[in-house]
């Protein structure tokens, strides 16, 4: 390797200058970014310190720290003849070793005999000296640049080169100095950009390490973490005395990307838009104008707003004024909406979900309102879920929800109660979308839950019938986001419904023309998949999992204490020696065709057999009582008693004797103490602590 | 404090100084600016264009019969088309937002993206809307695609939303409050045919007749297309995307139709892009639409 490890010292900053980048597109594009210059500069043998990352909207950068000043150098050998064709008898080299030598450059004497798996060869050494770090620089960066991938690229100059936003400057100082490099017709300079009306439109850095300060001198704090302190420092500062700022953590994320040197300003509205309920606030001030909404430690909302400018400050508030007027305008649109919803009931609308489309072969909302009734009846007779069901789609004809989307079902419940519904109706539509992720809360009510398992439960069936399956990265009606939801609803709500049952009860809703005989099983399978993945998240260990799994879920519930039962047995001394038994036991029944019928005392021969029956007999009802409590952990430790009779049955009885009637009734045997096991789970999946 | 029509002539002479052609309204009925020849057209294939114009747009879903103050059946867009688009095409628009007087420094703007999409004339583009103050003033558009044909070179769009624009400047709660000179206020000039359109496409309007008249403009555009006339076939595209407007604001077309109509709108326009490209290709024509 090297002789000489030099001195690392060396800084690189980079700098790309862009128009505004997307906000929520700029943490993982930079995240990329310096990922792929750490892999190339791993790749090119260069060490280096951090790597520090930086952004704006108008910019990405990263400054690399301890750099060498070049590769280090590598050792080649360059192979010549063979050792026998090298030398002649006499070891003098002949003439094919003296043209190798020549051609290298290298005296004969000089030349080395070198072992290789082919047999000796004769060769020499050549150091290969490092590149420069300049050099291995203009090499990574147009591949780091163009490693980038952008959720919607664009074409802007005549070039078929793509990115997110045009790029506009480019800087490039390795200590100082520029860096010769072009990428996409821009030119390396020395030079950044200000904030485009505080700041110099043109900055020359001449020190590395004043590229921070000389842009928060010129308005742009280029250092993600100082933006968001900021931000928090000034949303306590200006929030007005004893109330807070309602929790958004995405809408924080975004206001840090969004703005070159955030500040914040409370602006206000005029109270009577506090008749206009607390979610239509919200989603007004957030979606559209990205405000956070100001709430009191009831949490209830107030008639205040926080916004995020993108300059130093408003002396004049002139610029609060302007938010203010627009939010007003806003929520006038909204009151407009509000009022003008609420002139036909949610029962008229109905019909308006005739010309909705759910999907195109799947057909209208209205459609879909008919299926999730007659499997909402299918699960309970409660009227009020019926009622439910019929009108949970009926916001989606309404003003608001064509304004704000994020309210579908919300508005409908909160329609409901202004028609005054009773709170299982109104309640159960407004909740029905919940959990949209698996970090949301399920719907709070009994009926809800019912109505989200049947509208999810509708679209990931529906979908199936018509081929839309979810594969790899793809899943465009997030067909796994619904199922999870309805798999953690049902485990929220301990519900024991049977999948299959479920999902039988959606299907027979597809009428026969779109339906494809897989998909029940197709459906279960990926249900399946869907409670894997949430055991797992709940810490479930896998071969746990595996086992519980192995056998029929009938509910999600169940599986899941089934499951946690098994985890807590799982190391006891007796369960398992016992899973061990077990794994003997159902390679013997795989193997062998069984007559199933009772087991026939006359034909117990040996006493261990006859103990073992005799166990198995006075344990079965206590057993099939606690299966039937749904106490696993008491059955479990009953079975694992079984330990050392069914050792001994091992030891001395031999099962697969000649005589066809004993050997049949011993399988029989065998295989009813499986059936205790199999009914909470298939225990050979446990992997024992000495097998890893 | 600047007039409606001051701010409107204010941005006219800012892009004719530019090197803009001013060309004039389209006289056919649009929902909006890029729907203008002079957008539509002149986007594709690879001659040079720089224009800008007024495009009243009609809305008639956003009719609110005059009484909303912030949506209208008719609004005015100021548009600005620069094929190729310049490097600095950012900074030369925010050049025109001070010409109007804005003193940015003092002000919150921003770029947040927008990606702006015509499906029924096969065009999307790449970009963001302007926000002043949390106001969206202008929506800043690469175009990408026009009648389903990769545009090179890149056009920058630029839709000034003018009602709004004078409502940041006059500092009035409704657009109908606005001076359109210093005599009327923009309701005066406006507020009777905001009424009469907006009762016409939610109450009036013949549903019949305008599926008659859809079927009509489409067979019309088609025969023009056969006789090697793709602008009048473009007018007749317009009319059918103009009934559609209509035929939805009352409420007249159920899910499967919308789906159908739209495509049919929209196969046009890709017939209508691909021929013009095609003749011009053939013609060598030097500039002439």
């Amino acid at each position: 390797m090297s002789k000489s490890e030099k001195k690392k010292k060396n800084k690189f900053l980079f700098e790309l200058g862009l128009e505004e980048i997307p906000a929520d597109m700029i943490s993982p594009a930079l995240e990329q970014m310096c990922q792929s210059v750490e892999k190339r500069l791993k790749e090119a043998c260069i060490d280096h310190g951090s790597i520090r990352p930086f952004a704006s909207p108008r910019r990405l950068a990263f400054l690399v720290e301890d750099l060498p000043d070049q590769q280090p150098e590598r050792e080649e050998v360059v192979l010549g003849p063979s050792q026998s064709v090298a030398y002649d008898e006499q070891k003098k080299p002949t003439r094919a070793v003296e043209g190798f030598a020549r051609k290298g450059g290298v005296a004969v004497a000089d030349l080395e005999v070198v072992e290789t798996p082919k047999g000796n060869y004769v060769g020499y050494r050549k150091i290969i000296p490092g590149k420069s770090l300049s050099e291995v620089l203009q090499e990574v960066l147009p591949q780091v640049l163009t490693s980038i991938s952008w959720p919607k690229n664009m074409y802007w100059r005549e070039s078929r080169f793509r990115f997110i936003r045009p790029l506009r400057w480019c800087l490039a100082l390795l200590n100082n100095e520029v860096l010769p490099f072009e990428f996409e017709g821009l030119k390396a300079g020395n030079t950044t950009r200000g904030h485009r009306f505080l700041g110099e439109p043109e900055i020359q850095v001449l020190q590395v390490d004043d590229y921070l300060d000389q842009l928060r001198q010129n308005y742009v704090l280029a250092d993600i973490e100082e933006r968001r302190a900021k931000i928090a420092a000034e949303i306590e500062e200006v929030t007005p005395k004893g109330l807070h700022i309602s929790s958004d953590p995405h809408l924080l994320e975004t206001v840090v990307h969004l703005n070159e040197y955030p500040t914040l300003i409370c602006g206000s509205f005029s109270e009577e838009f506090l008749k206009l309920p607390q979610e239509v606030l919200t989603t007004v001030m957030r979606h559209h104008q990205k405000y956070f909404s100001v709430v009191n430690e009831e949490e209830e909302i107030q008639a205040y707003f926080l916004t995020v400018m993108n300059t130093s400050g408003d002396p004049e508030g002139k610029i609060r004024k302007g938010h203010e007027k627009v939010l007003r305008a806003r929520l006038e649109d909204s009151a407009f909406f509000w009022k003008a919803d609420r002139k036909r009931g949610l029962e008229e609308r109905v019909e308006d979900l005739d010309l909705i489309l759910f999907q195109e072969k799947l057909g209208t909302y209205r459609a879909k309102t008919e299926r999730l009734r007659t499997f909402c009846t299918g699960l309970s007779e409660d009227p009020h879920l019926d009622k439910a069901a019929l009108l949970c789609k009926t916001d989606l004809g309404s003003d608001m929800v064509r304004e704000f989307a994020g309210l579908q079902g919300v508005m409908g419940g909160l329609y409901a109660r202004e028609e005054g519904y009773p709170e299982e109706v109104w309640k159960a539509i407004y909740e029905h979308y919940q959990p949209v992720s698996l970090e949301d809360a399920s719907p709070s009510t009994r009926l809800g839950a019912l109505l989200s398992i049947a509208d999810k439960l509708d679209t990931v069936v529906g979908c199936f019938a018509i081929d839309i399956v979810p594969t790899g990265s793809s899943d465009p009606f997030a067909l796994r986001r619904q199922a999870q939801g309805l798999v953690k609803v049902l485990l929220d709500h301990q519900m024991d419904y049977s999948l299959s049952h479920l999902v039988e009860l959606a299907e027979k809703n597809f009428p026969a023309e779109t339906k494809d005989k897989e998909v029940s099983e197709q459906v279960l399978n990926f249900l399946k998949g869907r409670v894997r993945y949430i055991f797992q998240e709940k810490g479930i260990p896998y071969d746990v999992l595996n086992a519980v799994l192995a056998v029929e879920i009938h509910g999600v519930y169940d599986a899941y204490q089934r499951a946690q039962s098994l985890s807590g047995i799982r190391k006891d001394k007796d369960f398992e020696a016992l899973a061990m038994a077990y794994k003997r036991t159902k390679n013997i029944l795989s193997k062998q065709s069984i007559e199933l019928s009772a087991v026939s005392q006359e034909n117990l021969i040996d006493p261990e057999e006859r103990a073992l029956f005799r166990a198995y007999s006075e344990l079965k009802p206590k057993v099939d009582n606690n299966l039937e409590k749904g106490d696993y952990v008491a059955a479990l430790k009953q079975i694992a008693g079984l330990r050392k009779t069914v050792d001994q049955f091992f030891d001395k009885v031999l099962v697969m004797t000649e005589e066809e009637n004993l050997r049949q009734n011993r399988l029989r045997l065998l295989h009813d103490i499986s059936q205790l096991f199999l009914k909470i789970a298939d225990i050979s999946e446990i992997v024992q602590e000495n097998q890893g | 404090m600047k007039t409606f029509q001051e701010i409107t002539h204010t941005l006219l002479e800012y892009w004719m100084n530019y090197g803009c052609i001013i060309q004039q309204p389209y006289d056919v009925e649009v929902g909006a600016g890029t729907m203008h020849p002079e957008t539509f057209f002149r986007v594709l294939g690879s001659q040079p264009y720089k224009v800008a114009y007024v495009q009243p747009s009609r809305r008639p879903t956003d009719g609110r019969y005059g009484e909303n103050p912030n949506r209208v059946y008719r609004h005015y867009q100021l548009q600005v088309i620069l094929k190729p688009s310049p490097d600095d095409v950012q900074d030369i628009y925010l050049e025109s937002l001070r010409k109007l007087g804005i003193p940015l420094e003092q002000h919150d703007l921003r770029f947040e993206e927008d990606n702006w999409e015509a499906p029924t004339l096969g065009a999307w583009g790449i970009g963001w809307q302007v926000l002043l103050d949390g106001m969206e003033i202008t929506q800043f558009t690469y175009f990408q695609q026009t009648g389903g044909l990769d545009l090179m070179p890149i056009s920058a769009e630029l839709t000034y939303g003018l009602e709004r624009i004078a409502t940041f400047l006059a500092d009035k709660e409704s657009v109908f409050d606005l001076p359109w000179n210093r005599e009327l206020t923009y309701g005066q000039v406006k507020k009777r045919e905001e009424f009469e359109f907006s009762k016409y496409s939610f109450e009036v309007a013949d549903t019949g007749l305008l599926f008659e008249l859809f079927d009509l403009y489409e067979k019309e555009s088609l025969r023009c297309l056969e006789e090697d006339c793709v602008l009048p076939a473009y007018d007749y595209c317009l009319k059918c995307s103009h009934t559609f407007n209509l035929l939805d604001s009352r409420g007249a077309i159920s899910v499967t139709q919308r789906v159908g109509i739209i495509g049919r709108v929209r196969s046009l326009s890709l017939k209508i892009a691909k021929q013009y490209v095609q003749k011009r290709e053939e013609k060598e024509e030097q500039i002439s639409v």
